[in-house]
């Protein structure tokens, strides 16, 4: 058996704020110092605002022994990865993720081929690894299919302080001034990423703008982090004839944030693929039903507690959010469900699940 | 629940096109659309980055009456087949569009090869010079900030050799005849280190003439020059220093892209650089108005494991001189990233 190692630590690529992974990071530190182990964090690149709590992948202590563990997040392709597999201690991967592609690599060759390393260096890292963490079971067959001998689910810890930040005044007076104007409001929220497939979404307003609802606004927050498929998708909104219809909201504050949520009617969801998508988790918590295109991890992550589509025909989408919008008594229960799904999701739950992967592999060591 | 919600849903579609209230092809048309746009805004992308490109791509054949109908019949084909053909087309499509981003890739190497060898003709040619100089008005001459570069000198010396030229050369010579280059070697006090321990080194300089005495062999070419016209998979070992500390815009990719090609399965590369922050701090006016700066360690990692080559390390080999960094990479034994030999 192994001597309980005195450090854990954990290794990131990239490492923001703001940024699902990196607040997991963060909060899986806060666990595994609660539990009396040195645990520092070494990333390849870091944002301005963390330095000082993270530390740069190069002074990652390499110290031969039982005593020190280290925790890889993956979720791209990245150098990080052959320090985590050239390091001598025992190894962790916390997996969340990486998007296909054949998703990405038509808009973004470099971040293709990132992603394409990312799950070539996790089939290599599985060898080495003793226990995978995946933050959904999706996530864990993955890992399972990559050849990880043990595997288990410790869902993510969604960052709540953006639940309950109050709304941004301003933003929810000008968001409530549009819908004086009638019709509803319909909210995706998500990078402006290729495989969140923005174009669905309003291929789906096109559709209930023409069949139910000629008045309904979408807004699309997240940061656009592809240029040339922003460009497009305001391109094609403006071929549509959708210019005042359709907001391009970019990266908002948690205030602002919040006063989408709160003034929207209902949150859509076409992306091609999500490892986890909190956006539907806060949408749940702001009372917003969900209409979904049941992908990837998207039906375990909504279960019962949103309207999750067999496919994404624009059609089928609109008439979707067209029930959900007129039905009373299915938008009540959608609610109801949702706010006991986001329980499910609580940070305790997701720790204590982080903590109890960690105590296993102790045991199994 | 929610199923037996979503198969009402479904049956409410089936009713809505039954009956006529769903607008006949609007489906179609707005993919369509979407794909129109998208290509364009490709198509715009591919054509900055050939304009903004070191030499330029030329103009455009054909005057703006000849183009529109004509440039529109592969497009009208190629909506076409996606409608009748669906997800295998698209697949083809994505191919191409990745097959056209690699034949754009070796395309800028190759550029970038071209203008390395230009460049140190123009250094032996006055009238080449002057005209090199016109079309970069403003800009120093290359080498501006040539103080900056790392002399590989000391532990620096002992840490490369270690890497490159493995022990000390004995009677048993186990590294006898590998083939190893160093570019850009500077007097080639390198090559000679290297050679010494039964190596087969050879150097390159665009700023030094040809040189063949005893053990050592410079050849008067820069990096990408050099590496342009190397078979690939003929290095055992490639030691990049000084080019890397000024290279053109996208010149870093190509380097990457020559490096792990040469290499044989096996075959080592090391880097050796200036911290960029460390050149800014010393000269922050010749920095700023250098035709190129250092990268930063990760970026090279980046730049080399994308090009298939692993067991990416970086060192600071002389502890007294924490500014400088080495990269160090290794062309798997087995396939590139791709599975197959980078091109």
């Amino acid at each position: 058996m192994t001597a309980r190692p005195v450090r854990i630590d954990q290794v990131i690529p990239s490492i923001v704020e703001r940024d699902a992974v990196s607040h997991h990071a963060l909060e899986a530190q806060r666990v595994l110092r609660s539990m009396g182990f040195v645990s520092e964090i070494y990333a390849c690149t870091m944002g301005r605002e963390l330095a000082g709590r993270v530390h740069p992948l190069r002074e990652l202590p390499r110290e031969r022994g039982d005593h020190q563990w280290v925790c890889y997040q993956a979720s791209i392709g990245s150098p990080a990865a052959d320090a985590v597999a050239s390091h001598p201690g025992l190894k962790l991967v916390n997996y969340h993720n990486i998007s296909p592609a054949e998703l990405v690599e038509r808009w973004m060759p470099l971040l293709g081929e990132e992603v394409r390393l990312g799950r070539k260096q996790l089939v290599e890292l599985a060898p080495l690894v003793e226990l995978g963490v995946a933050v959904s079971e999706f996530n864990r067959l993955e890992l399972e299919e990559a050849g990880y001998r043990r595997s288990v689910v410790a869902p993510l810890t969604v960052d709540t302080a953006n639940f309950d930040y109050p709304p941004d005044p301003r933003a929810a007076e000008r968001l409530r001034a549009a819908r004086s104007l009638g019709g509803h409001d319909w909210l995706f929220v998500g990078q402006m990423l290729p495989h969140k497939a923005h174009q669905d979404v309003i291929k789906a307003l096109v559709c209930a703008r023409r069949m139910f609802d000629p008045d309904a606004r979408l807004h699309l927050v997240g940061r656009e982090s592809c240029p040339p498929y922003a460009d497009a998708l305001r391109r094609y909104v403006a071929a549509l004839g959708l210019t005042g219809a359709v907001e391009f909201a970019g990266s908002v504050s948690p205030g602002e944030l919040a006063a989408y949520y709160s003034t929207a009617d209902v949150l859509v969801c076409c992306s091609d693929h999500e490892g986890f998508c909190a956006p539907l988790l806060e949408a749940m918590h702001h009372r917003l039903p969900v209409v979904a295109y049941g992908v990837a991890a998207v039906p375990e992550t909504v279960l019962d507690a949103g309207i999750v589509l067999p496919c994404k025909s624009p059609v089928l989408v609109a008439t979707a959010v067209e029930r959900v919008l007129t039905d009373r008594q299915l938008r009540h229960t959608l609610v109801r469900a949702g706010l006991e799904r986001t329980r499910a999701f609580s940070v305790e739950g997701a720790r204590r699940a982080f903590a109890q992967a960690i105590e296993q592999m102790l045991q199994a060591t | 629940m929610s199923s037996e919600v979503v198969a009402e849903i479904e049956e409410q579609v089936e009713h809505l096109r039954a009956a006529g209230k769903v607008p006949p092809g609007l489906e179609d048309e707005l993919a369509e659309r979407f794909e129109e746009i998208a290509e364009a805004s490709l198509a715009a992308v591919a054509s900055a980055s050939a304009a903004d490109s070191w030499i330029g791509a030329g103009s455009t054949t054909g005057g703006p009456q000849s183009g529109p109908s004509l440039a529109q019949l592969p497009r009208r084909a190629s909506m076409l087949a996606r409608k009748r053909l669906g997800p295998s087309v698209r697949r083809l499509e994505r191919r191409a569009t990745l097959g056209a981003a690699r034949a754009g890739e070796a395309a800028s190497t190759r550029v970038h090869v071209t203008a390395d060898r230009l460049e140190r003709l123009a250094a032996h040619s006055p009238l080449a010079s002057r005209a090199l100089s016109a079309a970069r008005a403003g800009e120093p001459p290359r080498g501006f900030s040539g103080a900056l570069h790392p002399t590989i000198e000391g532990p620096l010396l002992a840490w490369v050799l270690e890497h490159l030229g493995g022990a000390e050369a004995s009677e048993d010579a186990p590294e006898l005849g590998r083939l190893v280059l160093h570019a850009e070697c500077g007097d080639g006090r390198v090559v000679e280190a290297l050679a010494a321990r039964g190596l087969d080194a050879r150097g390159a300089d665009p700023r030094r003439s040809s040189r063949a005495s005893g053990d050592t062999n410079i050849a008067a070419a820069g990096a990408l020059e050099y590496l342009g016209a190397t078979p690939n998979g003929t290095l055992d070992g490639l030691l990049l220093s000084g080019v890397v500390d000024q290279l053109r815009p996208g010149a870093a990719r190509a380097l990457a892209h020559l490096a792990a090609s040469r290499l044989k399965p096996g075959g080592v590369v090391v880097l050796v650089s200036a911290r960029p922050e460390a050149t800014v701090a010393i000269d922050p006016v010749a920095a700023d108005l250098a035709p190129g700066r250092p990268l930063h360690p990760v970026t090279w990692c980046h730049l080399l494991a994308r090009y298939g080559l692993t067991e990416l390390g970086v060192f600071e080999p002389d502890a007294t001189d924490p500014d400088v960094f080495a990269v160090s990479a290794l062309r798997p034994l087995s396939s590139g990233l791709f599975g197959e030999v980078p091109r």
